[in-house]
């Protein structure tokens, strides 16, 4: 009596299945998130209500569970959620479904045989969402919403590894933003900051989704191209000068144009890391801004 | 210390247990083609008892079958009490990510390989640690309770940290037995520790297991 009334107070949802993976036991909790009632499911087939669990993972720890009577744990990390239940997404987070910690474990009879599989679920969906934003936090630059230089770093050594083992093409564009500090000085550091907005949002709306695009420090940004040889790269870096230097920059009532130097470079086998890569990038943007600036200059050497 | 030398434990008992082993692996290799549907050959098991204080280098030795490893750990609680081990070649879980899973799985722009390869290792390594231990359980007539399984990672500080958390003053049982994917053709070794609290319960276990045959 005590322990049934627990069943329905506790704020875990609770569902106890039979051998046939019909609904034993659903409290209340289930009930209030699944929308659906005890009522309803009891003696149904959890399939029934909820076919996307057919899934090989799911029968097969079910079937662990009654076989060896061993525990079968359903991280929200690396599974997300098992049951479809709408999220409160109270963190400001999108989540479609609700974030949930699972686990499904065996009950016994007096006989110590295997009768039922339970099956508890914990709404996680907060820390999912905290975590999240910890996450974006640590890889995005605060300002712009691109990526940030460390992640680049380890992004870049990574595709490099990738290069040394399938020899695929990969290049990196450097860019400056020209005279960046005449725009903060003339028309103020709120300006600047729009400018680097503007400027990151444009970028990325013109490369590829697999491109990584970073603010690499002040003015400077980064583009790692992955699959992308020297003279797709440059050819790239071309139409994103000609897209920046076309565009008006508009702040309070302000027309602003700006222009970008940028510096090209493509992995190549003699390369011996990824610093190298970007130090030759580098000196590429280093010739282009000593040339005049408003231009691309492609190093391969 | 060698289980031979052990006052503690008898050679008669060693040999029950060796027994129990042998029936409760081989009644797992047979549910865990059932469950997994890949056929896992378990080899003979052997037995160990050691001081605990001996058990890091134990560990350290026995976790260098390959270059790099990776390691699932999981507590079990109960009469019978103690640590299961599963130790596998690093990148083994991509290759169990292959022939275990549904498409879903292999969605690589969804979710990252590692989190792929910590899930699916995770998931093995709970299934088999949980059929072995299970099944000596239903032989000694008990049940246990399991903590989450945890993946190690070869030579980082929670790999030290966890091969020195056992307490040095304790003595442990060691069962240990090589296994292999037939599917995949991967090697690992599952081993199943046992601790003091548990010993004493294991030897009346052992004897109560006997008793119909005597």
């Amino acid at each position: 009596m005590i322990f049934a009334q627990i069943f329905d107070m506790v704020n875990v949802g609770i569902v106890i299945l039979d051998k046939e993976l019909k609904v034993y036991k659903w409290n209340r909790w289930m009930e209030i998130h699944s929308k659906i009632s005890a009522q309803e499911i009891i003696g149904v087939t959890i399939f029934d209500f909820f076919p996307e669990m057919k899934n090989p993972r799911f029968l097969r720890n079910v079937k662990s569970v009654l076989t060896f009577g061993n525990f079968a744990f359903f991280s929200q990390k690396l599974h997300k959620y098992i049951f479809p239940f709408k999220a409160s997404n109270s963190q400001g987070t999108h989540f479609k479904y609700m974030r949930q910690s699972c686990t499904m474990g065996p009950l016994r009879d007096e006989n110590n045989r295997i009768q039922y599989v339970y099956i508890m679920v914990q709404d996680v969906t907060d820390v999912a969402a905290y975590e999240q934003k910890l996450i974006e936090m640590s890889i995005k630059d605060g300002l712009t919403g691109v990526y940030n230089r460390r992640f680049l770093e380890s992004r870049l050594a990574e595709e490099f590894e990738r290069h040394k083992r399938y020899l695929r093409p990969l290049s990196i564009i450097m860019q400056d933003i020209d005279f960046f500090k005449r725009i903060n000085d003339t028309y103020s550091h709120p300006c600047g900051d729009y400018i680097l907005k503007t400027f990151a949002s444009l970028i990325v709306s013109t490369i590829r989704k697999v491109d990584i695009f970073a603010r690499y420090g002040g003015e400077e940004f980064c583009c790692v191209l992955p699959e992308t040889g020297l003279e797709s790269a440059t050819k790239l870096a071309e139409h994103l000068r000609m897209k920046v230097e076309d565009e008006i920059f508009r702040f309070n009532e302000t027309e602003i144009k700006i222009t970008v130097s940028q510096g090209v470079a493509e992995l190549k086998k003699e390369t011996v890391s990824a610093e190298e890569l970007l130090r030759r990038a580098d000196d590429a943007l280093y010739e282009a801004k000593e040339t005049g600036r408003n231009k691309v200059v492609g190093q391969c050497k | 210390m060698k289980i031979e030398s052990c006052p503690a434990f008898s050679q008669e008992e060693k040999e029950i247990l060796q027994e129990i082993m042998n029936i409760a692996f081989g009644n797992a290799t047979a549910d865990l083609a059932e469950v997994i549907d890949i056929y896992v050959e378990l080899n003979t098991p052997s037995i160990q008892l050691l001081g605990i204080g001996d058990l890091p280098d134990y560990l350290i030795n026995r976790m260098n079958l390959h270059t790099e490893n990776s390691i699932v750990a999981q507590n079990f609680w109960g009469d019978f009490k103690g640590s299961g081990i599963l130790v596998l070649p690093n990148r083994s879980g991509r290759s169990l990510i292959a022939i275990l899973d549904d498409a879903e799985l292999n969605d690589f722009e969804v979710k990252p390989i590692a989190g792929q390869e910590k899930e699916v290792l995770m998931e093995v390594g709970n299934i088999l640690i949980g059929a072995c231990v299970g099944k000596v359980c239903e032989l000694l007539n008990t049940f246990v309770t399991y903590t989450p399984p945890q993946v190690i990672h070869h030579n980082s500080d929670e790999y030290s940290a966890f091969v020195m958390s056992f307490d040095p003053a304790q003595t442990a049982i060691i069962m240990e037995t090589v296994f292999r994917f037939q599917k995949i053709d991967i090697n690992g070794l599952l081993l199943i520790i046992t601790n003091q609290e548990a010993i004493e319960w294991l030897q009346k276990a052992l004897h109560n297991f006997m008793e119909p045959y005597e």
